[in-house]
Order: structure tokens, then C-alpha cells, then sequence
């Protein structure tokens, strides 16, 4: 027996493509496992690298956080939520207190200025964050939600159902956003509750394409045929098979949503369906103050229109860095 | 490293290349210094596993490396000029007229949105040539590929064309400019063994009438062999050994290329005559440290004096030619000369007389833009307990549908029956009881669209056993962790994602998974063909073994007849839906043959280089909506009798014990017209 020979039932173990190669970090920058290539190591070689996913997961991270995009929008999005939930507590006056201190333009004593009636317009615009800062992410939220579970729903089952599907979907994308909305807050009224609905009901037909198109490039998998010969339910194969493979493009749709929805809730309290005045809310202000614009006070619609813009900037840039980095990994 | 120097004639000289990926900020070798010469009218070929740095040298010969890559060190020398220190506008003007590149998908080579006439027309405009003078240069090219109508073809989008066309007008379009150097990709990889046969032959006469040096990157031997002058065996970004292709493969002075071409399933070897040979190990990822022998991780011979010092190159032969690099040249005779006999107990089939699976009259229609597609025409086919059924036939020819169909994820259409141990069963999965599917499960061909790429391999394996057997809890994990220990999976492998397990790895969590449940059937459809062919040969071994412990048949689908014959008990050979030739593995082999199984066996290039009577398929596999009329494989058969064939559909008819055919020749006339020597065919790895 030759040498050659004793060596002869071992797991056989190759990296597949040179471009996998090119995509696998062998070492991570903070030393991490390397292949170990002893011999009484044969048995494990076929593991390209142990903790390779969660290093995988932690390196997204890290080049996540190094982006001064993603970095600056948190910044913004920290400081409005720190603005809303700390209120009147942190601001430099009573945000709905007038005074005799009418359209005083921005200066030392009133940074921000003042409104019609005197209210000082940084006060109202640090408060102002508390309706969107809540109603936004949760209707973007809810609309993600039945999104994915439809749009999953239309790429498996495909045929006639998807087909009514899509139709009924883009019937939805249809109609202008605005005048649904604006229709269905004043038969329901303007609570925060029929907002995160309205909002959520917008969304759900885009989210709903999104993730049917995902759906479809996963259905004709092999795994999902295997799911099938080992008998599982369709319930099963949709939401435990292929939805954790979905869930990049879920996540990315998830941030995108949330700036849209920022900027839907602003547009609807701005129209006067949502939060009514003396609300602080950013959109109500604008809505105040722009009348005024053309007698040069600029200050009263500045400052909330600046804020809105702040957020849905700040949002966006957090969904373009999680976009780009999920996408690249 | 340089032991040839360039001669000054050379049309391609790669001097110490070594080419780097930067990954996250690192740069990691994937050339490790190479160095080769084509001449001109020279071929070249390089061959070697799956991410060895075969097509990072061929890219770097014409400086289209990916955006991370680049050139570290080293000299490219087409036709004399320096390909690495060329200026954009030169590096243009280079690749437009003195070398060309034809990649492995021809469909993604060409542009899908414009016809062909257009597409050829503009890479002759480019040269500077006229529109009329660039049309008529266009339809010369097409005329020098052996395409038969040009003025057809040129009116046709590529997606019009088959794969074997579009590769031909793709080489065309790289012919246009006379290159000095032709790089070939893989060029066949896609394609099947009778049309990769026909573009091969083409290569070659080009290759003569142009007196270009062609570079040529496969990982199939055989191809290497039946096309190129000279060899050179690539291992983790070196060329550790290169001399004449004939030289190299009958005589191989390397230990990677001993363990590459003993892993291949040759010489008729069967799975009851012996094991194959695998190679021990994992290729090192690009980056890896390797100062001394690249190989000496996976080297049976390997000693002190390879860890720690570099290997000389090594001259074979007197001639200059051929060169290894190792330490221990002269130990190589001791690798070649012992067979591995890792002994397998088969089970002969005739033992048990047990028929496992019958399909009776099984038929399947698609129904596609309501036209009636009968992707298979009636099937009647026995399986034996613990028999390996292999499937041959062409892309196209109802291989997987039959797979599918006998699974039930197609529903056979009524009238036609599946019957499992004597009972029918139900034609879809979905109505069948669960020991019913329990009992049939399959392989499939790409590990990573079978498993689950977000579960681990633990949940995978776990799943199937719960829902095949209906044992939960500890009792089921231990199921698993036996089921893995038996598949030479470490309890540590199944806390892994199928992500971070290398391909074979991942194919052996395919195999347990589809052992969940001991299956009486397992379906097998192509579970070697992405894989390298060290890698195969374990895989092959581990369905072996599996086989041979728990009597379990298999219908192994495959287009490759080295592992079919090295596997199979029997073989059916489909041809347009239909069983064209059944018998055993030996019958089919040795012949008489069905005439589309002949040509299928001779067009396979063969690594050992015997002679074979080489039978070229004219045409294209026909539509299934439109089958011609009498014998379906008549328009290409070469042997066909006019007045006959197409009129009648011939009956397979058994012409020995077990061996049947669907041909109007008479038997004794097929033995008399196919009299060739007896070893005229020898099985080669093709993937």
C-alpha cells in the first residue's frame, strides 16, 4: 500500500468558484479563523470558515458605521426622536404659550423667530417631531407587514391569484395618494390610529410587488421543490422556507418606506387631515405659516418645511446604507 | 520561476505572473508567479480544480481582470508587445485586433436585442472596413464557422439560435480580426457532449487554417487532450507541471496531476471493481501563505524537505519540454503503480428480484400556449432493489421531466401508472401518503439552490427526519446526528449554514437529507456535475457505499458516461421523450448500439486518447410540440433508411437478455456496421 493510498477516504472539500474566492475574506482585519491545514484538521477542511456568517454580519456592521452617510442620518433621526419624546422638558419656551412678541424675525432673543401669535417657532418646531416620529415608522411598519405576507402570498401561488392580485394592486397604484387618503381620514377622522392606517394601506400594494418579484426567484428553487417531496404545507414552505431569504430586500424596503412615510404624514397634516392646530405638529405649522410668506415672514414656514426635509433626508440616508451594504454582501 | 525563455516568436509569453485580488483593503494572491509560451498556430491548454487561477491567467493574459484584481508583478507578451504596461487607448487597439476571447455562455456574449447580421457586421466596421465590405466579411465569417445558411442566421436574434450556434458565432465574431491570440473560456462547459464534439472539431480546423495560438482554460481533460499541443496542470496559482497533453496525461509526473486524473472514473472502471481516488484536502483560498510546494498540503508524498523548501522545476525528458515541480519526481512511479482498493461490497441487483419501481405507459404533456408538448411519450421502465438505473440523453431529451414525473412534482398524465413496491401511487406529491414520499427523495443538481441557505444543517436534516419518519424531540436528533456521521459529516458541520461548506460538503447535506427517511428510491439528477472531478469521485464513492449498506435504488440522471458507467447497473437512453435504448451498463457499452447512442459515445473527448470513430449529429434536438414523423431521432440519424424510418415508429425491441432498442436496422446488420476494437471507447470525466 502506498502512501498515496492512506490518504484515500477523506471528505473531499474545494471552493467552488474563483469569483467565491474573490468575495471570502480568509482572515478577518481583528485576526479572525484562518483554515488550519494540519492534518488531523482533514476532516473539518470542507468548512471554509467557521464563524464565517456572523463575521459576515459583524463586518456589514462595521462597514455600515463607517459610512458618514449612514452616521449623519442617524444623527438627525437621534435629535428628533430625543426632541419627541423629551418635549417641552428640553425646550428654551412653552411651545404654546403666545405672547405679545408677534412675527419677531430670527435673532438672539427668539432663534427660530415667532408665529402670529407670539409662540416661539424653535420650541414649536423641537416638539413638533412627536406625531410624525411615531405614526411614520408604524404605518410604514404595518405596511411592510401585509405587504410581504400578500406579495409573498402572489409569487408562490402564482397563476390566476396572482394575477387578480396584481390587478387589484394596480388598481391601488392608481389612484392619487392624496385624495385617497385625504377621502378616507375625513369618513374616518383624523386620529393617529386611521393615519398609520391610511399610510400602511398605501404602502402595502408597492411593498406587495417588491416582494412578490423576490418570491418569484426563490419559488423555482430546488429547496422549495425538496419542501414539496418531504410533503410540507404551502404556509410553511412561504413563511419559514423562503421568507428569511427574502429578507434583505425586506429590510431595504422597510427604511424606504419609513422616509415616504414621513414625508405622506407631512403632506396629510399640512392639508389638515391629521393633527389639528394648536398641534406643534411640523406639517400643521407649515400649513400656518405659509401665507404669511409673501409679507417676508419667511421664518414661520422655514423652519418646520427645514425639519420635515431633515427627517426624510436623515431616513433616506440610513435606507441607502443599509441598501448598499446588504446588497453587496 | 522562468525555465523557458521566451523565444521572440512567441504569440502569447506569461513571464512570473502573479495577480492579486484586493479583498476588504487586502491584496491576496491568486497567480502565485506563472509562466508560460503559446507559439503561434500553437494550442495551450490549461487544466486544473475550480478556483486554481485557470481564468484569472487567461483574463490577465488580455488585462481584463475584475476591478479588484490586478497585475502585482510579471509580464504579458502577445505577439512581443507588453500587455501590462499598455495605455488604455493601446490596451483598446490590442484587444480589437490581436487578440480575441470567447467566454463559456455565448448568450451572454452577444447582445441579446440585436440580430446576429448587425452584431457580426459591426465587430468587421470597427476594423475600419465599409458596410457593404463588413456585411460581406460577415457572411464569410458565418460560411468559416460551418454555418450552413448565413444569410438566415444573420436574421436571427441570438436567443433564435442553439447554444452550439450561438458559441460558433460568437467564435466568429472573435475570428474576425485574424487574432494573433485566441483565448478560449471554457468554451464548451454549456453545452452538450455531441454539439461541445462539433464545436471542438471546429476549433481545430481554425485553429490550422488561421495559425492562431489558441490558450484554452477547461477543467475537462478529455478536451484538453483531443485539442492541445501542449498542457499545463494549474494548482493553486502555479503551473506545477506542463509538457505534451499525450506526455502529461499517460505519463503524469506531478502527485496533483496523478490525484486529478486517478479521480476520474477511466478504463471502463466500475463501482464493483473499486473506490475511486479522491484527493485529500481543500484547495488553500487565494491570499493563503505558501512559501514552499504549493500542493504539499493534499501530498501523499510529502516530507520535511517539501515544508520547508521551495521545489525545483524539474526537467522530464530530454526534449525540454516538460518540466515538474516537485521534490520527488522520482517517486511518482510508486503513486501510479498501487490501485486504491477501498473495497465495496455491491449488492448485485439479480440478488433480490425485487422491483422496487414499474412505470407502466408513463406519459407527460405539457400544454404551452395551448399546444399539446409531450415531454414524455410512454415510458415503461423496472428498477430492482439496490439497482442503479443511470438516464443519458441530450439537454432536452426529458431526463429531469422524467425524474419529476416519477417524484410526482409533475403529474403523469392518466393513463400511464408509478407503482412503488407493487402498489400504484398517486401521480402527484402532494396526494401521496407519507410513506410513499418517504420512500422516494432525490438529489439534486446544485447544492445551493437544494438547501435552505438561511438554515443551518442541522434544522435541514432535522426537518426531513421529523416529516419523513414522525420522530421529534432528542430521538430525532440523534437521527440526525447519526445520519450526518454516516455521510462523514462532523457534528461540527451541522451547526453550519450550507453557505459556509464547500461543494461537496454541501452536496453530502443534499445526500443525508435525502437519506432521512432510508428511502427505497433515491433520484439523483446530475448531483456531480457542478462539482470538481476529486470532489466527484467522493461523492461517487459515498452513493456507492450508501447503495451497498442500504439497498436503496437509485435513477441517476447524467450526461456524463464516465460516471454513468462507472455507477449504473443499467442505462436508458432518452432521445426527445422517449426510451431510445435500454440495457445494461456493459451491453450498452460494449455495444450494438441504438445509432444516438453511438453518437453519443463517440463524442466524448476522451483523456486517454484512443481512437474513436468519430459520428458527428447533424441539426438540432427537435421541438417536443413537433416530433418528426416515424422514428423521432430519423432527420439526424446517420445511418437512417430513406422510406423507412421516417414513416414507422420503430418498437423497442429487446435484441439480448435486458437490452432493448427502438431502431428499423436489423440487430445483426447494427453489430456488422459497428464493428470496431474493443477498447474503442474509454470513459472520460465530462461534466
Amino acid at each position: 500500500m502506498s502512501e498515496f493510498e492512506r490518504f484515500v477516504p477523506p471528505p473531499e472539500a474545494v471552493v467552488s468558484t474563483p469569483g467565491a474566492d474573490v468575495m471570502m475574506p480568509t482572515t478577518d482585519a481583528k485576526g479572525g479563523p484562518t483554515l488550519t491545514d494540519t492534518p488531523a484538521d482533514i476532516e473539518l477542511s470542507g468548512v471554509v470558515q467557521v464563524s464565517e456568517r456572523k463575521q459576515a454580519r459583524r463586518e456589514n456592521w462595521r462597514l455600515i458605521r463607517r459610512r458618514p452617510a449612514f452616521i449623519v442620518g442617524v444623527l438627525i433621526v437621534l435629535t428628533w426622536t430625543i426632541c419627541a419624546l423629551l418635549g417641552d422638558r428640553i425646550t428654551p419656551r412653552d411651545p404654546f404659550k403666545p405672547s405679545s412678541d408677534t412675527h419677531v424675525a430670527p435673532g438672539a432673543k427668539y432663534l427660530f423667530g415667532t408665529d402670529s401669535i407670539g409662540r416661539d417657532v424653535l420650541s414649536r418646531v423641537m416638539v413638533g417631531a412627536r406625531d410624525v416620529i411615531k405614526v411614520a415608522p408604524l404605518g410604514a411598519l404595518l405596511g411592510v407587514l401585509f405587504g410581504v405576507i400578500i406579495g409573498v402570498i402572489m409569487g408562490y401561488f402564482g397563476g390566476w391569484l396572482d394575477n387578480v392580485l396584481s390587478r387589484i394592486v394596480e388598481a391601488f397604484l392608481a389612484l392619487p395618494v392624496v385624495l385617497v387618503a385625504l377621502l378616507a381620514i375625513t369618513t374616518l377622522g383624523s386620529s393617529t390610529w386611521v393615519v398609520i392606517g391610511v399610510v400602511s394601506a398605501l404602502f402595502t400594494p408597492v411593498v406587495a410587488r417588491t416582494v412578490r418579484s423576490a418570491t418569484l426567484a426563490e419559488r423555482d428553487l430546488d429547496y422549495v421543490t425538496s419542501a414539496k417531496l418531504r410533503g410540507e404545507s404551502s404556509m410553511f414552505v412561504m413563511f419559514k422556507e423562503i421568507l428569511p431569504n427574502i429578507s434583505g430586500p425586506i429590510i431595504v424596503e422597510l427604511t424606504v418606506r419609513i422616509g415616504y412615510a414621513v414625508f405622506t404624514v407631512a403632506t396629510l397634516s399640512f392639508l389638515g387631515a391629521g393633527p389639528q392646530p394648536p398641534s406643534p405638529d411640523w406639517g400643521v405649522q407649515v400649513s400656518d405659516g405659509f401665507r404669511v410668506i409673501n409679507a417676508s415672514i419667511w421664518w414661520t414656514t422655514f423652519f418646520p418645511a427645514a425639519a420635515i426635509a431633515s427627517l426624510v433626508i436623515a431616513v433616506n440616508l440610513i435606507a441607502d446604507s443599509v441598501q448598499s451594504v446588504l446588497e453587496a454582501s | 520561476m522562468s525555465i523557458v525563455t521566451a523565444p521572440p516568436t512567441a504569440a502569447l509569453a506569461v513571464e512570473d505572473l502573479v495577480v492579486a485580488y484586493s479583498v476588504r483593503g487586502i491584496d491576496r494572491a491568486v497567480l502565485r508567479g506563472v509562466s508560460f509560451n503559446v507559439a503561434p498556430g500553437e494550442a495551450y491548454g490549461i487544466v486544473g480544480e475550480s478556483g486554481c487561477g485557470k481564468s484569472t491567467t487567461a483574463y490577465a493574459a488580455l488585462r481584463y481582470l475584475p476591478r479588484n484584481g490586478k497585475i502585482v508583478s510579471g509580464r504579458v507578451l502577445v505577439a512581443g508587445e507588453d500587455v501590462t504596461n499598455m495605455t488604455t487607448s493601446q490596451l483598446q487597439r490590442f484587444r480589437a485586433t490581436e487578440a480575441s476571447m470567447v467566454y463559456q455562455d455565448p448568450a451572454q456574449a452577444m447582445n441579446p436585442s440585436v440580430k446576429i447580421g448587425p452584431q457580426l457586421i459591426e465587430s468587421f466596421t470597427l476594423l475600419g472596413q465599409s458596410r457593404t465590405d463588413a456585411a460581406k466579411s460577415a457572411l464569410e465569417a458565418l460560411g468559416r464557422v460551418r454555418i450552413a445558411d448565413p444569410t438566415r442566421v444573420m436574421d436571427r436574434y441570438p436567443f433564435q439560435l442553439s447554444g452550439g450556434m450561438q458559441q460558433r458565432v460568437v467564435i466568429a465574431m472573435a475570428l474576425a480580426c485574424n487574432p494573433k491570440l485566441l483565448v478560449l473560456d471554457e468554451p464548451t462547459t454549456g453545452l452538450d457532449a455531441t454539439v461541445e464534439a462539433e464545436v471542438l472539431d471546429l476549433v481545430r480546423v481554425l485553429r490550422e487554417e488561421s495559425n492562431a495560438a489558441v490558450l484554452l482554460i477547461a477543467h475537462n481533460l478529455g478536451i484538453i487532450r483531443s485539442l492541445c499541443d501542449r498542457v499545463g496542470v494549474m494548482y493553486a496559482g502555479r503551473i506545477v507541471e506542463e509538457g505534451p497533453s499525450r506526455q502529461v496525461f499517460d505519463d503524469p509526473q506531478h502527485p496533483y496531476t496523478v490525484g486529478l486524473l486517478r479521480s476520474l472514473p477511466r478504463h471502463g472502471v466500475r463501482k464493483t471493481d473499486r473506490a475511486l481516488a479522491t484527493i485529500p484536502g481543500i484547495l488553500p483560498l487565494i491570499g493563503t501563505d505558501l512559501p514552499t510546494c504549493v500542493f504539499v498540503d493534499r501530498c501523499p508524498l510529502a516530507d520535511e524537505l517539501c515544508h520547508t523548501v521551495p521545489p525545483p522545476v524539474v526537467p522530464i525528458g530530454t526534449a525540454g519540454v516538460r518540466f515538474t515541480l516537485c521534490h520527488h519526481p522520482d517517486r511518482i512511479p510508486d503513486l501510479i503503480e498501487a490501485e486504491p482498493d477501498v473495497p465495496i461490497s455491491i449488492l448485485s441487483p439479480s440478488d433480490t428480484d425485487h422491483e422496487v419501481l414499474e412505470l407502466t405507459h408513463v406519459s407527460k404533456t405539457f400544454r404551452q400556449r395551448n399546444v399539446n408538448v409531450p415531454a414524455l411519450v410512454d415510458i415503461n421502465l423496472q428498477l430492482e432493489e439496490g439497482e442503479t438505473l443511470g438516464i443519458v440523453g441530450e439537454s432536452g431529451s426529458g431526463k429531469s421531466t422524467l425524474a419529476r414525473t416519477i417524484l410526482g412534482i409533475e403529474s403523469a398524465d392518466s393513463g400511464g401508472a408509478v407503482a412503488l413496491d407493487g402498489h400504484d401511487v398517486a401521480p402527484n406529491t402532494t396526494s401521496r401518503s407519507t410513506a410513499d414520499k418517504r420512500a422516494m427523495q432525490m438529489v439534486f443538481q446544485n447544492p445551493d439552490s437544494a438547501l435552505n441557505r438561511s438554515w443551518s444543517v442541522r434544522r435541514i436534516l432535522m426537518r426531513s427526519v421529523e416529516k419523513l419518519t414522525g420522530i421529534k424531540g432528542d430521538e430525532a436528533n440523534a437521527r440526525v446526528e447519526a445520519l450526518a456521521a454516516h455521510l462523514r459529516l462532523t457534528p461540527r458541520h451541522l451547526d453550519l449554514k450550507p453557505r459556509q461548506l464547500s461543494g461537496g460538503l454541501k452536496q453530502r447535506v443534499a445526500i443525508a437529507r435525502a437519506f432521512a427517511g432510508d428511502p427505497r428510491i433515491v433520484v439523483c439528477d446530475e448531483p456531480t456535475s457542478a462539482l470538481d472531478v476529486s470532489v466527484q469521485a467522493a461523492i461517487l464513492n459515498l452513493l456507492a457505499d450508501l447503495q451497498s449498506e442500504e439497498r436503496t435504488s437509485y435513477v441517476f440522471i447524467t450526461h456524463d458516461m464516465g460516471v454513468v458507467r462507472y455507477l449504473a447497473d443499467r442505462i436508458a437512453v432518452m432521445y426527445l421523450g422517449r426510451i431510445q435504448e435500454v440495457g445494461p451498463t456493459d451491453d450498452v457499452f460494449n455495444g450494438p448500439n441504438h445509432p444516438y447512442t453511438e453518437a453519443l459515445l463517440s463524442a466524448i473527448p476522451s483523456v486517454d486518447g484512443e481512437a474513436t470513430t468519430r459520428i458527428r449529429l447533424e441539426g438540432e434536438i427537435p421541438s417536443p410540440a413537433n416530433p418528426p414523423s416515424g422514428c423521432v431521432f430519423h432527420p439526424r440519424c446517420p445511418r437512417v433508411i430513406p422510406g423507412v424510418c421516417e414513416v414507422t415508429e420503430p418498437p423497442l425491441l429487446e435484441v439480448s437478455p435486458g437490452h432493448a432498442m427502438r431502431c428499423h436496422i436489423p440487430i445483426e446488420e447494427l453489430i456488422v456496421l459497428q464493428r470496431k476494437p474493443l477498447s474503442r471507447w474509454a470513459p472520460v470525466n465530462e461534466e
